[in-house]
């Protein structure tokens, strides 16, 4: 779907600084893909390369059927643009268009507004459950309905591909909930790939598939996200995976690694109480290092084996758990 | 009768200021939003980044603005006189009013269109918009409150100019209170003109405040 190779990009002031050093990454289609990095790591500048808002110095980027974006002519680039779409930090609505005037307002760029569009429109807002809203003007609306607004608008064209920078940074815990639920929700309705870009591991927690992280324009790691959590080496990673209360040097270390499982339960069999029923069956000795468990939601846990752990992993994968090693 | 003067003496005079404030702002508007969204536009990340432009631009706006307005009308005679067919009348001033405003609203634009901003280009951008889509479909219908402030400020110094205009010949309040205050030394006169020019002035800020509270929805 999108594929980077060896991209490198400088920024036009007097340094000539590099914003990313020949960066190669891929982007399925279909899932939720994450980019976290501290600022100026150089994660905007990625995605903005990809619908051309800034262009590399280096390498191929592909996106969607066109194989090298940077040959695209200005009508081409513009046609791009509609296939993917964009949401910003703040909303960037147009403040003297009401509601459905700023929802329908893409569509007005490219040709003369049909009936057809308006019902669309009306359908995008009942979906980010703005009903009653249409005739507003952005500012009478709160911060997590503009957001919202803004994320109808970029419906409209219909893009295949969803750009998120920092969608949720200037928005409280409560709505920030709301707009990635809202995000992961359309993605799945719409069947949208979303590549979000973000400082907060919480809303990669939250809602992405893959993460990618980003230290001084260079990817430094790279995976699904439940693997990641546990198998980080990079500081930056894990700096970021202490954010939300997993401190992996305290959990992993030297002396416990080898003994370390990674649990991946399904949220149908969460409420089984598999783990104490293994050791009663195969009389060993465990203890729970990390648990993230809760009702009706997949769940993850860091298991410590002294020993049969081989007896274990038969044991557990006969109940239906995935099993890893940490190491 | 007031102070000597027929009242339609006055009411020309008014009439003539009026003209010449209204005819030349509508000019200036069009005529500076041009500039304006030029000096924007070719400067450092704007739509069309030229830097030979805008400098050419940038110095003549400013080479303009730097020219007393009564050495601009006296530089303009031979233009005036080929453009308008006499360099007397309120009609004749125009040229000087208009060459002399459009520099000054020229930058009020160019300041409203950079306030309004960075973002609102990407994401028109990203839309998929050309760049003459984001300049006229959303930078410029964004800022219009500023816009209108700004022609509200710039209508009230050219009918300052006016009265400048007025003492050397284009007729109008300025040139009333010329003739008949100064030279005739007819100080009642002068203080009347000042108050009509003074309640036009108000009038000019309180439909500008009008239309741009019209215009804007924040």
């Amino acid at each position: 779907m999108i594929t980077l190779k060896n991209v490198t990009k400088k920024f036009k002031n007097s340094d000539n600084e590099v914003a990313l050093n020949n960066v190669s990454a891929q982007f399925e289609k279909g899932f939720i893909h994450g980019i976290i990095g501290i600022s100026g790591a150089g994660k905007s500048t990625l995605i903005r390369l990809l619908n051309k808002l800034e262009t590399s110095d280096q390498g191929d980027i592909k996106v969607l059927d066109y194989s090298d974006i940077r040959e695209l002519n200005k009508e081409s680039t513009r046609m791009l643009r509609k296939r993917i779409g964009m949401i910003f930090q703040s909303d960037h609505l147009l403040s003297r268009k009401t509601v459905l005037e700023n929802i329908l307002f893409p569509i007005t760029l490219h040709r003369k507004l049909e009936a057809s569009d308006y019902d669309y429109a009306k359908e995008l807002i009942k979906e980010v459950a703005l009903e009653g809203y249409e005739n507003r003007y952005p500012s009478q609306l709160s911060g997590g309905q503009r957001q919202r607004v803004g994320i109808a608008r970029v419906l409209m064209n219909k893009p295949e591909i969803l750009l998120c920078d920092e969608p949720t940074s200037a928005l409280d815990v409560i709505t920030t909930s709301q707009i990635l639920q809202l995000i992961k929700s359309i993605s799945i309705s719409h069947q949208i790939t979303v590549i979000i870009v973000t400082h907060d591991m919480n809303v990669i927690k939250k809602i992405c598939d893959t993460v990618t992280v980003m230290d001084k324009g260079h990817i430094v790691e790279h995976g699904n996200v439940d693997d990641l959590m546990f198998k980080a080496k990079h500081p930056q990673t894990r700096a970021f995976i202490k954010e939300v209360g997993l401190d992996l040097a305290s959990i992993i270390t030297d002396e416990n690694r080898e003994k370390l499982l990674l649990l991946s339960f399904d949220k149908n069999i969460v409420h089984e109480s598999i783990i104490s029923k293994m050791t009663n069956d195969l009389s060993v000795k465990t203890s729970i290092v990390y648990a993230n468990i809760s009702p009706n939601k997949n769940g993850v846990m860091l298991l410590n084996v002294d020993s049969k752990q081989k007896e274990v992993i038969k044991y557990l994968e006969k109940e239906l758990v995935v099993v890893n090693r940490v190491v | 009768m007031l102070f000597d003067l027929e009242i339609s003496v006055y009411l020309e005079a008014l009439y003539d200021t009026v003209y010449m404030t209204i005819i030349s702002s509508i000019f200036v508007f069009i005529f500076g939003l041009i500039l304006g969204a030029l000096l924007y536009s070719t400067d450092k990340n704007g739509l069309w980044e030229n830097k030979i432009v805008n400098n050419v631009l940038s110095i003549t706006t400013s080479g303009l603005r730097s020219i007393p307005f009564l050495i601009l009308i006296v530089l303009l005679i031979p233009f005036t006189r080929i453009i308008i067919g006499t360099i007397l009348g309120p009609t004749a001033a125009l040229p000087a009013l208009i060459i002399g405003a459009t520099p000054f609203y020229a930058r009020l634009v160019e300041i409203a269109l950079n306030e309004t901003g960075e973002d609102l280009k990407e994401t028109g951008l990203s839309f998929g918009a050309t760049k003459f889509q984001v300049l006229a479909k959303i930078l410029i219908p964004e800022s219009l409150p500023a816009l209108l402030r700004g022609i509200t400020v710039t209508a009230i110094a050219i009918t300052g100019y006016t009265s400048i205009a007025g003492a050397i010949g284009a007729g109008g309040l300025g040139n009333l209170a010329y003739l008949y205050g100064y030279a005739r030394n007819r100080l009642n006169v002068t203080i009347i003109a000042t108050v009509l020019i003074a309640l036009f002035i108000l009038i000019i800020q309180i439909i500008g405040d009008q239309a741009v509270k019209k215009t804007s929805k924040k």
